[in-house]
């Protein structure tokens, strides 16, 4: 891995709604010099949905500064999660304290968005822009939401935009190497009704020279002698992409307790993989590419009573990748090497309910359900017979999960949670998985709230684990894990003046039969049980914000983790030096921080973010 | 307007600040020169595929001393993705890297490099037919690539049958007179014969399923090794085995079977070419004159999957890569032709391929 160094994205012009619409202009000193809202100190009771849990959420502000950022991106300068890319628009996923991608469960309006295949989601796929709420569930916290998040867990969501009548939003973002992001938004609403139309279209050709200290250029004499050398400036042509995204919401809201939603998002996407800079070939006749069409839907109902509510969701998911490796074998016809397909529909069920018993209990069961249908076609051969074959795997797969929990608050500063949650995959069950959260105030003062917490979780197979060809490996047994957190947070401040919040938080996992895909003497790769990994460390995170004058707003957020995520395996020959040391591709320590200045309608914004080398 | 210089003064910090976070990591060219030592073993360590980390060892058998990316620190620049084999030949070693599509030729004494060939579509072997002519096979081609060594250049085409782009796949070479034979192994199942006059492939045999390596004995016969498939392949799976062929006559002589599910690979000569060497998850040896295949291995599996395998041509020495994990530094450990353990050292990650100065 790479260190992410000290990277800075300054996002000097944070001017954000360049264009609005139906809105009505006052005097001309405040619309042009803008209205600084002073700090407001919101106080509510800590809700007991919350009890135990480690929590990241991200505000709006945090969301959307850059809206040409992918979700990747704000993850990356925002939280002390690992965030693994190659660059804007190519492969990224998110792990927590030192587990992998697939360990991390991802939802999108409640619906799970990892690929069903890969197990991982891709955050370069998930534009800011079309999300509203996003919040990352830390370990153990994420057992109250899904089951197989042995790191944790992103929920992703979109929300009514509160409108009231017609509203549009354009936004265009400009950017190095002839890079342009759009971003259109309708919105419509009234008391009942709440109507949005999103669009993002992101494109670049992603060309630009650089000087490459990879390779060395040779330079000949006539008897092909090398009488100079030189590190050549390159020319990137090969990572091109446009990403179009469409996201249709429609709400309705009965004002008597019943809501309607509907979330409809559309993904078309088509990316060149750039070329290694290793890499001799002529860019002119390889052709590496990827595209993806995916469609995902969403149909919500809640109704909310004042001690209980139930909800029901429905959604579908339906995703096209296509990788396509061609050359030009000199006819000047891009011919295909590798001409990979894969079809995924999953549909996707969810019933809940919530049940107040006063005010010191809460319960809350649901159940989950996604059938899965993937077809995957992976290579085109000539049998022996001399008839053609597809290399490549069709399978099905339901899964179901369902939890019930108590959360009781015996004293206002005390708040206990019980989860016990049950998997079924294929045909195989989990057995139970329990959690226990428990958190209490020390002190009001400063809001010094202690969280402690502790779950088992298992993780299945994803299906290439089980039956890629060549190398799937149906005998894998699934991943299992026990967590346990230990945390404390506070929360101090001066009205007007300034506020300061932090946390700092224990955890300590152990996962068995971790799945890795190692070669075979075949030549191909296939996924073994092989480790037992001690994941353990300390997740830190703090707040500031000060107002040192009128007009003046300062504010420093910061993370910091050390994730030693340590091999306990047996050594797989008397050679092997990796068993009681870090993972391979996991940082052990890893850190963001960001600054900045407000002067008005004028922000500053300093980002800087570091994962350590291994 | 006081706002509006502090803006100002803003931007300029900004662009400051983006002006110094470049930061580059330059090697220094080191001096080798290992012409003194009687012989040397270079070690191909592909790296992992797509990470550009692969690397090239370089071990004196006489002092019994390694030295760790030779390639990298003679020329200041990186190897590539996926070195997948080399072949020396009058002094210089011509390095394939697959997933760069190009072949590095080195002086096999500083580790310099002196030229590379490149215009290569997914590069594995290369073998000499000449000064003037070499052959490099490749996977995702059905093309057999002629090449000139002494100017660097693609100079044409062998068209393989049977094979498209998307399911081409030549690997190993060796020659017997005039005529060049090649295992063909990703999805297929043949042994080509090719005319080195015409650069023509002539004449074609049908083996097992995905032959995985070829030899040439002492005796005139090759021999190859097929893996069988896996288990769900279009193509079939079947139980594995080692075939004697008549080069002369290009006829299968014996099948030696392997029990099904095995995956016997990397079939080797010692230096008079009289012993066969394999690896079958433990390390085989064989008399080429054998009848029947031996029941007892000459190297007993360690607990690991062994991935190359070599045998020094002077001293008849047996050295064994294991990869580990794939992803950690591997280990060659050497043998003497009795099987007694005498040095084992450290290389770069996936030691696969060797070549013996």
């Amino acid at each position: 891995m790479k260190p992410i160094c000290r990277y800075i994205l300054s996002t000097l012009l944070s001017l954000l709604p360049t264009l609005m619409v139906a809105q009505e202009s006052g005097r001309r000193d405040w619309s042009t010099r803008g209205i600084s809202i002073p700090e407001v100190t919101v106080s509510a009771a800590r809700t007991m949905k919350d009890i135990g849990t480690q929590q990241t959420s991200f505000d709006s502000t945090t969301l959307k500064e850059n809206i040409a950022l992918s979700m990747a991106d704000v993850l990356t300068y925002n939280s002390s999660i690992f965030v693994k890319n190659y660059g804007r628009a190519t492969l990224s996923t998110v792990a927590f304290r030192g587990t992998s991608p697939s360990h991390t469960q991802v939802s999108w309006n409640g619906m799970k968005i990892n690929n069903p295949m890969l197990g991982m989601t891709d955050f370069s796929m998930i534009p800011s822009y079309f999300i509203d709420d996003a919040s990352l569930l830390h370990g153990t916290s994420s057992v109250g939401e899904t089951g197989g998040g042995l790191g944790g867990s992103v929920k992703l969501s979109t929300r009514p935009a509160a409108a009231r009548g017609f509203g549009v939003q354009y936004i265009q973002g400009v950017g190095s190497f002839r890079t342009f992001d759009e971003f259109l938004r309708l919105t419509y609403g009234n008391k009942n009704w709440q109507v949005s139309t999103r669009a993002v279209y992101s494109s670049s050709p992603n060309e630009y020279k650089y000087r490459n200290h990879d390779k060395k250029e040779n330079v000949y004499d006539s008897e092909m002698n090398i009488i100079d050398q030189y590190y050549p400036i390159e020319r990137n042509r090969s990572g091109s992409y446009k990403d179009l995204h469409l996201l249709q919401e429609v709400y309705y809201n009965t004002c008597r307790g019943d809501r309607f939603g509907l979330n409809a998002w559309y993904i078309n996407s088509n990316r060149e993989l750039a070329m290694l800079t290793t890499d001799y070939g002529d860019d002119t006749e390889f052709d590496n590419r990827q595209r993806e069409q995916t469609f995902r839907g969403v149909l919500s109902w809640d109704h909310l009573r004042k001690d209980w509510k139930v909800g029901a969701k429905a959604g579908y998911i339906y995703t096209w990748m296509a990788y396509d490796y061609k050359r030009d074998p000199g006819n000047g016809v891009m011919t295909s090497m590798t001409r990979s397909r894969s079809r995924v529909n999953t549909f996707y069920g969810r019933v809940d309910g919530e049940y107040y018993i006063g005010e010191k209990w809460l319960l809350t069961a649901n159940l989950t359900a996604h059938q899965h249908i993937v077809e995957s076609r992976d290579k085109n051969i000539i049998r022996q017979d001399g008839d053609r074959a597809i290399v490549g795997y069709r399978k099905g797969r339901i899964e179901l999960s369902g939890s019930v929990s108590a959360k009781w608050r015996p004293i206002e500063p005390l708040g206990i949670v019980l989860v016990l949650r049950e998997e079924m995959f294929g045909r195989e069950w989990t057995p139970v998985i329990p959690a226990l959260f428990v958190d209490g105030v020390l002190s009001k003062r400063g809001n010094v709230v202690a969280k402690a917490s502790v779950s088992r979780n298992f993780r299945f197979p994803s299906l290439n684990d089980l039956y890629f060809l060549p190398g799937g490996n149906p005998d894998l047994r699934k991943e299992s894990g026990w967590t346990y957190d230990v945390g404390v947070s506070f929360a101090v401040g001066r009205e007007k003046l300034y506020s300061l919040s932090g946390s700092v938080n224990w955890f300590d996992s152990r996962v068995k039969d971790w799945i890795i895909w190692l070669p075979t003497p075949k030549g191909f790769f296939s996924p073994e049980n092989v480790k037992d990994v001690h994941a353990y460390g300390v997740e830190m995170k703090a707040d500031l914000e000060v107002t040192p004058a009128t007009d003046w707003n300062l504010s420093l957020n910061g993370t910091f983790s050390w994730t030693p995520s340590i091999n306990c395996g047996e050594p797989r020959t008397p050679a092997d030096k990796s068993v009681g040391k870090q993972l391979p591709y996991v940082p052990e320590f890893s850190s963001s921080v960001t600054g900045r200045i407000g002067w008005r309608r004028w922000t500053f914004t300093y980002k800087w973010c570091y994962y350590s080398e291994r | 307007m006081k706002g509006r210089g502090l803006i100002g003064w803003l931007m300029v910090g900004v662009l400051m600040m983006s002006t110094s976070c470049m930061k580059w990591e330059y090697g220094l060219e080191e001096e080798f020169d290992t012409s003194t030592s009687a012989e040397g073993l270079f070690i191909c360590n592909e790296g992992n595929f797509q990470y550009g980390n692969s690397t090239l060892s370089y071990y004196d058998p006489i002092t019994e001393s390694v030295q760790n990316e030779v390639f990298y620190r003679a020329n200041a620049m990186k190897l590539g993705d996926v070195a997948q084999s080399m072949t020396i030949r009058d002094g210089k070693g011509w390095v394939v890297v697959n997933n760069s599509h190009v072949v590095f030729a080195i002086d096999i004494n500083t580790f310099r490099e002196v030229g590379r060939i490149t215009n290569l579509t997914s590069p594995r072997y290369m073998h000499f037919v000449s000064d003037t002519k070499a052959y490099i096979t490749q996977l995702w081609d059905n093309r057999i690539f002629i090449v000139d060594p002494s100017r660097y250049q693609v100079t044409g085409y062998i068209e393989c049958p049977g094979m498209t782009m998307e399911s081409g796949s030549t690997e190993q070479m060796v020659q017997y007179g005039k005529y060049v034979y090649v295992n063909c192994w990703s999805y297929q199942n043949r042994i080509l014969k090719i005319d080195t006059e015409t650069d023509q492939v002539v004449d074609e045999l049908v083996v097992g399923i995905q032959p995985t390596s070829l030899a040439l004995d002492c005796n005139g016969k090759l021999w190859t090794l097929t893996d069988g498939g896996y288990e769900g392949s279009p193509y079939g799976h079947e139980a594995p085995s080692l075939y004697r062929i008549d080069a002369e006559s290009f006829t299968i002589e014996q099948q030696f079977r392997f029990r099904f599910g095995d995956a016997p690979s990397e079939v080797q000569l010692n230096g008079t070419r009289d012993r066969l060497y394999w690896i079958n998850r433990d390390i085989w040896e064989m008399d080429v004159t054998a009848d029947r295949a031996p029941v007892r291995p000459f190297l007993p599996d360690n607990g690991t999957i062994y991935y190359g395998l070599t045998v020094c041509p002077r001293t008849g020495d047996v050295y064994i890569a294991d990869a580990i994990d794939y992803v950690q530094p591997g280990m060659i450990y050497r043998y003497s032709r009795e099987g007694k353990l005498l040095d084992e050292f450290y290389v770069g990650i996936t030691p696969g391929a060797f070549s013996w100065k």
